[in-house]
């Protein structure tokens, strides 16, 4: 069976038409988790958070992730409408995307030819169409978008627009809930389709991007759902280990481990129990939850010290993050070397200077006097920030520039480093007890590049 | 099964890795742990670590992003805010309840919205403008006051020596 999961999230937008779905898609994920909005409630500060998710900040420090004022579990409020805004958004997804996707890449192979013709009498432009390609392409979009271009998005809910569905190569439609698929996917979402009943009512609430998530995640099948009756806080102080274990055992959780281990487990269950009250529809199981403090065991409690699983490696091409790191840290690495040479001979003058200062100062055994700060320095040490204001500005400026706006690492116009340059650099990492020279660990970002770092940044680059 | 820490690691990951901000880049040193990751800044243009490239280390706890993770440069970086050992010691990386150093503002404190990226970023600021209220190294910080010219040799020093210059 094909495992080829991703999980999703709202940078999927990115190398598509519709990039200004980053941000919607962004506002419709709880800040702590990254998730789409699981039980979504509001806060009496008016910030909203999954159930669980604010259930144990409040749990950790009794305050709002968001904005630091006092919250208290007891407080919170079911927040209807983002619940109902991300279940359609989730619905819509899977179809918007990819067609928002497609209509990139026909707009990005129109605008390859053009630039095919430019380049046959202009050189300088292959360079700058690598770098600029994504930016510059991102703010044409942005620009049609609010042109007004048409963008249709379909509506989930028409179960009669089989016609609009673009028929992509590869790709097959589920026999039950009509979604369209990788062929490989089809096995696997079969294991977990909601069918014909959901599909029809159209209220599923893990819609139809549910083959994209772990399964774990995404059944809910139809078992008695847990009275919503919440569960109170204890006074774990007050209590002895004995009374504890039994509160547990009644509970149906286990009670093995210290006092300690204890009180976190019941913490947990009480998040997860608590946190599925504020459920509306397909409210877990029991049996579901137990699972669920059985990861938590796992990953965080009695158990914890297991590795973690290796989940992830099958939801990410490992070895493609991994050179394009290795490229981004050899640019910056070859970046570096290359200034640093530029500006070697005036920086090695200095630093003579600098030396011959020091040792005359040794040799007449004064010792330093500091500068009192009002003096103007000599004009040949810099002191760029002090007391520069426009300066600093223009760092903390480009800091949230940088912030904001995704810019892609600058690399560099020199040849690739070689073998022996960039086995110094690693080298120069050791200056201090390193525990990634270890022969053993495996440092896939060090590694040496298989292809000459493409010189993309040449029409940008500041000698 | 993974835990709701490596799953909300992993998003960071991949949107560090399609979308970083400039001079940094972050990921895990295996994709088997996602609890310990590796970065590398660059040194902020205008300052005396101009043209450097620091790498560190991030060791996230189970509890990620309910706590915050701790961060170790792997070169010397002479600097108020960071101790002799390479650790860290800016706000961001404190939890709101816990607080050395007193004259932080809470709000500047770590708090599960926070991200690795706000990290690196208030890094490369701190590198830029060193807060020398309460500094993890007293010397660096004492010569960063006082001999601001021996400060900046020494920072120099170090790019260049990390750079095998
Ligand atoms: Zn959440
Ligand atoms: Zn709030
Ligand atoms: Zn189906």
């Amino acid at each position: 069976m094909d495992s080829s999961f991703e999980l999703p999230d709202s940078t999927d937008w990115h190398a598509t038409s519709l990039p200004l779905f980053e941000p919607l898609e962004a506002a419709l994920r709880c800040e702590v988790c990254k998730e789409f909005y699981d039980n979504p409630v509001i806060t009496s500060c008016s910030h909203t958070f999954c159930s669980i998710c604010i259930r144990r900040c409040i749990s950790t420090d009794g305050k709002c992730p968001t904005c630091r004022a006092a919250c208290q579990s007891d407080k919170l409020l079911p927040n209807y409408a983002m619940r109902e805004i991300v279940s359609k958004f989730q619905d819509a997804r899977p179809k918007a995307l990819e067609l928002a996707r497609k209509d990139k890449e026909v707009s990005d192979a129109s605008s390859e030819s053009k630039k095919r013709k430019l380049g046959d009498t202009d050189i300088e432009e292959e360079p700058a169409r690598q770098t600029r390609s994504r930016q510059a392409r991102t703010q044409s979009r942005r620009r049609e978008g609010t042109n007004g271009m048409p963008i249709e998005v379909p509506d989930s809910e028409d179960d009669g627009d089989d016609s609009f569905e673009p028929e992509v190569e590869g790709h097959v439609k589920c026999p039950a809930c009509k979604e369209s698929m990788l062929d490989a996917q089809l096995w696997h979402h079969l294991d977990v389709c909601p069918g014909l009943e959901n599909s029809a009512v159209g209220r599923s609430t893990r819609s139809s991007a549910n083959n994209t998530y772990p399964k774990s995640l995404q059944s809910r099948p139809k078992e008695p759902s847990p009275a919503p009756t919440r569960l109170p806080g204890l006074n774990y102080a007050m209590m002895k280990q004995n009374a504890l274990t039994k509160k547990l055992q009644d509970l149906g959780i286990p009670t093995w481990g210290k006092k300690d281990l204890l009180i976190r487990r019941h913490t947990e269950w009480m998040h997860l129990w608590n946190s599925n009250c504020d459920a509306v529809e397909n409210r877990k199981s029991k049996r579901e939850l137990l699972r669920e403090l059985e990861v938590w065991e796992k990953t965080q409690g009695g158990s914890a010290n297991i590795a973690e699983p290796k989940v992830m490696r099958k939801d990410f091409d490992g070895q493609a993050h991994a050179s394009t790191h290795k490229s981004q840290f050899d640019g910056l690495i070859a970046n570096a070397k290359r200034k640093r040479e530029a500006a070697k001979a005036k920086k090695e003058e200095e630093t003579n200077e600098d030396r011959e200062k020091e040792e005359a100062r040794l040799n007449e055994g004064i010792p330093q006097i500091t500068e009192p700060e009002a003096i103007p320095q000599p004009v040949d040490v810099v002191h760029p920030y002090e007391g520069n204001e426009a300066a600093l500005a223009s760092v903390r400026e480009k800091v949230e520039q940088a912030n904001r706006v995704g810019t892609t690492l600058p690399s560099t116009t020199s040849p690739k480093p070689t073998l022996e340059e960039t086995r110094i650099a690693s080298q120069a990492y050791q200056g201090m007890p390193n525990p990634f020279g270890s022969p053993t660990r495996k440092v896939p970002m060090f590694a040496l590049p298989a292809d000459p770092i493409v010189d993309v940044e040449q029409s940008t680059t500041i000698q | 099964m993974a835990s709701s820490a490596s799953k909300r690691l992993f998003k960071e990951y991949k949107g560090l890795s399609s979308d970083a901000p400039e001079g940094i880049t972050a990921g895990p040193v295996t994709e088997d742990d996602m609890f310990l990751w590796e970065a590398l800044i660059q040194g902020p243009e205008g300052t005396p670590f101009e043209g450097g490239v620091f790498p560190a280390e991030l060791k996230f706890p189970k509890d990620y992003p309910l706590a915050p993770p701790s961060m170790r440069f792997l070169v010397d970086v002479w600097h108020p805010n960071v101790y002799p050992n390479g650790q860290v010691c800016i706000s961001i990386l404190h939890p709101p309840g816990d607080d050395p150093n007193h004259y932080e503002q809470a709000s500047e404190r770590w708090s599960p919205i926070q991200s690795v990226e706000k990290i690196l970023i208030s890094v490369m600021s701190m590198l830029a403008e060193p807060n020398d209220e309460s500094p993890a190294n007293v010397e660096a910080a004492k010569m960063w006051r006082e001999k601001r010219a021996d400060y900046e040799k020494v920072v120099r020093d170090n790019v260049r020596k990390s750079l095998g210059l």
